[in-house]
């Protein structure tokens, strides 16, 4: 797997990019958004994990062949009433991950409202992935993965099944992202890229803009 | 000695769930255990002088349950002697009574039998074990069976029975003790079968008799016993007795009055509750003593594994299910004893006007307070005696909890801080918590993630009570909402009072208007907005130097502290420390929390002030160890060295302040100075005492510019006097023969 906690330097690979993404997790609350985060940046999963209010942050390091990608990640609350917070979360966010339980067709209707909002309010080059968690609950599932395929394919968006509980897709999802993402030479794109060199590893950031 | 002994402890294994089997919401199953626990919170709350009081349910390892219980004198069974018709209606009547309280509250004994009815050398009744039934969810979380098969009753046996099997039970019990132990040496199986031939007959209590030879003595019972041992032993369950009918019919044969005692003085007179926590105070291991008499013995774990697993499952050998040990472990409170030894009897009995403040553990840290015998047995009495005073002494106990709160009463004292009064079960009862609602759907998927650490709140019961009130806070406080978050502030007050829910929610309903009033309307945007910046406000007040860094790296705290207030921080700390937080929290008032964020932030401070943006954002995430002790500590010391109208807000329940300046110096009481010529200095001095700076300007913005400016010099204790110099030009009229701009006091 191509996760590694810090940048590292591939062998042979001098010079490597350093490009920093905010990417944000959406969904309706319960349906595993900090447990995807969970697992991707710890490698652990809490059968009794939290409840998320405000929003939580943390990053992780992704080694591609020859950048390395740092993702920002605001995992945010899903309770509804929360949502006039999202705003400031996934603005100037490059990446999005929609998160709604198979096993549970409402939160798929929230998911297409989230994914709706993205396309409309957040940065028109955001790259958005939905994420159909709790892929280990197959047995009880509720929404369909071709219903799910279908609509992603029709909205251009990443789509896996991910089980935060058995680690299934999770770092697959995070690499897809950031294989799509534009990893373009100095931060010219007015969303908030940053590429850096990696002598100077990113220290400080200005992330919220 | 009989005194020695007050309390004992047994031990029985829960069911093992089996490998890795999951509930329908992808969540592991609650194992056994944690459902005996939480159900046996109830039968702690029991007392009756009839029941043996239960004191502790304590979890061990491999699901293993301890029962804590308090004993007297010695089991019916261990009696050899024959008693007399008198003492037999005695101990009949007082077990009845036993009885009468149980089935009143919907709890089935299901397992009398005469080893667990203790009697002692003052004829006084206990009931012990009465809650085995209940606590085991009627026998299905334990492998093994309940009860002794003799006093089955013929429907127990085929698997039904309500609480009148209990009767039946009853009746066998009274007939044994005239015609002596009835199927002595038959095996279960035989037992039960003869049990089930007695369905056929008239009187079952006459066949029994005859079929142990007992048919002369049967008849020698007096006429009116006899006729209550028939009244339990009838075959169909409706047509036997109640324990209420038997209760009544008994007390008016007894001719023993049972308050013959003499109370006890000293020691042995404190409540048992307290005794028993005394006790593991001063090293008391109920595990150990049933470790030394056998009762936990430790096997190598490789001898309960299967001999061998089948392919599709199935196991063969290895450790099988015991049946229940019915041996108990007696503890002496010898150890208590000599540990307060020393302690004059008049201690024992504090008086409210002689006060005693001069404890030797004072000076040590909270937590080591906590685990201090001879001081929670000083702090335990007094808080005793002032709670029994209630509300009368409401002002007493808050000043009490304001130098610590003894951790065994801490569910009565915050309810007299929060003014809980009057009949609060019946309003509680009133509410509707059951009819569905649309939050339904928010709260059942947040309760199985509130503070599920805690063994109380993880289980079925814990669920269900949290659940419960959560609906009728939002039924009653139709203004609110659900925000996630409420779950967690509920958690701390269904944690002291589990079995008082009433007064859990009373507390919660107390509590909101006080620290979060308007926190969870619908549109709670501006409430947040005005504490987030009042809480930003006091961190620059107290720690300029750091607000000027996180100002600066854009580090702003609607993206970490809106949790910590919404929810006053029972969402980011477990229990344990929250309920010292909050001991200061409800003393203090509601603009403490404000410093406790502020004490948080200095405590990190070094690590903050040498990281960017994503680190400090990190480090909130994952919140690190926070030193609670010194949280309050610190917070408590700002909270009072910071003018009242600094910390004040529009959305407060709190009255006004009554400054005539609003801002809230009482420029009366202090030293005002104005400037004069060598302001640099003045200042310079005034920052170096620490004081107070108020910045006062003929206009807000140079006022405002100027506090700014020394707040970036990183001067602490700055703020600005609202109105400015006019305000101050009407109040101090004196001040102004130099006519400064700026003025320290």
């Amino acid at each position: 797997m191509a996760t590694n906690r810090s940048a590292q330097r591939p062998n042979g690979a001098p010079q490597t990019k350093v490009c920093q993404f905010k990417l944000v997790l959406l969904g309706e609350s319960a349906v595993g958004k900090s447990s995807l985060v969970l697992r991707f940046v710890k490698g652990q999963f809490h059968e009794y994990q939290e409840s998320t209010i405000g929003a939580a942050f943390l990053t992780q390091t992704l080694c591609l062949d020859d950048t390395t990608v740092k993702f920002e990640i605001w995992d945010t609350a899903g309770q509804e009433r929360y949502h006039s917070l999202a705003p400031m979360y996934y603005r100037g966010a490059q990446a999005a991950i929609v998160v709604y339980d198979i096993t549970n067709q409402d939160t798929f209707g929230r998911a297409k409202n989230w994914v709706k909002e993205l396309q409309r309010q957040a940065s028109p080059s955001i790259v958005i992935a939905l994420a159909g968690n709790k892929s280990d609950l197959a047995a009880k599932r509720m929404v369909e993965f071709e219903e799910a395929q279908a609509y992603a394919d029709e909205n251009g968006l990443l789509f896996m099944e991910t089980s935060a509980k058995t680690a299934m897709n999770v770092n697959d999802i995070f690499l897809a992202i950031a294989n799509k993402l534009p990893k373009s030479e100095v931060s010219s794109g007015g969303a908030g890229t940053r590429v850096l060199n990696d002598a100077d590893a990113p220290r400080s950031s200005s992330c919220c803009k | 000695m009989e005194d020695d002994y007050k309390f004992a402890a047994s031990t029985f294994f829960a069911k093992n769930h089996p490998g890795e089997t999951c509930g329908s919401n992808g969540l592991p199953l609650t194992p056994s255990s944690i459902t005996i626990l939480g159900r046996s919170q109830r039968l702690l709350q029991i007392e009756h002088p009839n029941l043996c009081t239960y004191l502790d349910i304590i979890r061990g390892k491999h699901e293993r349950i301890i029962v804590v219980a308090e004993v007297i004198g010695k089991a019916l069974a261990d009696y050899t002697t024959k008693f007399s018709y008198e003492e037999i209606v005695n101990i009949a009547t007082q077990i009845a009574c036993g009885m009468k309280l149980l089935h009143d509250g919907d709890i089935i004994h299901r397992t009398l039998s005469d080893d667990n009815i203790l009697l002692d050398s003052n004829g006084r009744v206990k009931l012990f074990h009465y809650g085995m039934f209940y606590m085991t969810n009627e026998g299905k979380e334990v492998p093994f069976p309940l009860g002794l098969p003799r006093y089955f009753s013929p429907e127990a046996i085929i698997g039904g029975g309500g609480p009148s099997a209990d009767v039946w039970a009853f009746g066998i019990i009274i007939l044994e003790l005239f015609i002596g132990k009835l199927w002595n040496n038959l095996k279960p199986s035989p037992t039960l079968r003869r049990i089930l031939t007695l369905v056929h007959s008239n009187n079952p209590a006459e066949r029994i008799a005859r079929e142990h030879y007992a048919l002369d003595a049967y008849k020698g019972i007096p006429e009116n016993i006899r006729g209550i041992i028939e009244k339990c032993l009838r075959i169909y369950p409706s047509e036997r007795a109640t324990f209420k009918d038997l209760h009544s019919e008994l007390s008016i044969m007894n001719t023993r009055t049972p308050s013959e005692i003499k109370p006890v003085r000293g020691l042995m007179g404190c409540k048992l509750q307290y005794l028993y926590h005394w006790w593991q105070l001063a090293g008391g291991d109920i595990q150990a003593e049933l470790k030394k008499n056998g009762l936990i013995k430790n096997s190598p774990p490789i001898l309960s594994m299967p001999i061998a697993i089948l392919l599709d499952g199935p196991t063969i050998g290895g450790k099988t299910g015991a049946l229940f040990d019915r041996r108990i472990a007696k503890y002496s409170l010898d150890l208590l004893k000599n540990r307060l030894s020393h302690i004059p009897p008049s201690d024992f009995y504090p008086l409210m006007h002689e006060r005693r403040r001069d404890y030797e553990a004072m000076a040590l840290p909270k937590i080591i307070r906590e685990r201090d015998t001879e001081y929670q047995f000083y702090r335990l009495l007094w808080f005793q005696r002032l709670l029994h005073g209630y509300p009368y002494t409401a002002q007493c106990i808050r000043s009490e909890a304001e130098i610590d709160i003894p951790p065994l009463v801490r569910g009565d004292v915050w309810a007299a801080l929060l003014g809980v009064l009057g009949d609060i079960d019946t309003h509680y009862e009133r509410i509707d918590k059951e009819t569905p609602t649309h939050t339904d759907r928010q709260i059942d998927v947040d309760i199985p993630r509130c503070h599920q650490y805690c063994w109380l709140l993880c289980g079925a019961e814990g669920h269900k009570k949290l659940k419960r009130l959560l609906k009728a806070w939002l039924l009653t406080n139709p203004q609110y909402v659900y925000w996630q978050g409420l779950d967690s502030l509920t958690a701390p007050f269904l944690y002291l009072n589990f079995c008082n829910e009433a007064r859990a929610f009373a507390c919660l309903t107390a509590f909101v208007p006080k620290f979060l009033h308007k926190f969870f309307l619908k549109d709670n945007s501006a409430v947040i907005k005005e504490y987030l910046a009042k809480f930003w406000q006091m961190a620059a007040f107290h720690e300029p130097q750091l607000a000027t860094h996180l100002h600066d790296i854009n580090f702003v705290p609607e993206l970490f502290a809106i949790p910590w207030f919404l929810t006053m921080f029972s969402h980011v700390f477990p229990l344990h420390k929250i309920v010292h937080l909050w001991d200061a929290l409800l003393v203090e008032g509601p603009s403490l929390p404000l410093f406790m964020g502020t004490a948080i932030l200095r405590q990190l401070r070094d690590t903050l002030l040498d990281s960017g943006f994503n680190e400090c954002i990190l480090l909130f995430s994952d919140l690190p160890e926070i030193d609670i002790g010194e949280c309050v500590k610190e917070s408590i010391d700002m909270c009072r060295s910071t003018p009242k109208s600094l910390s004040y807000r529009r959305f407060t329940n709190e009255p006004e302040i009554k400054d005539p300046m609003v801002s809230g110096v009482h420029l009366g009481q202090h030293e005002l100075k104005s400037l004069g010529p060598q302001s640099y200095k003045v200042l310079v001095e005034a920052v170096r005492m620490n004081k107070i700076i108020v910045v006062a300007s003929a206009e807000d913005g140079t006022a405002q510019l100027f506090s700014s400016y020394l707040v970036k010099c990183m001067v602490a204790r700055v703020c600005v006097l609202q109105g400015g110099v006019a305000a101050l030009h009407t109040h101090v009229p004196s001040l102004f023969i130099t006519q400064r701009k700026t003025a320290i006091k």
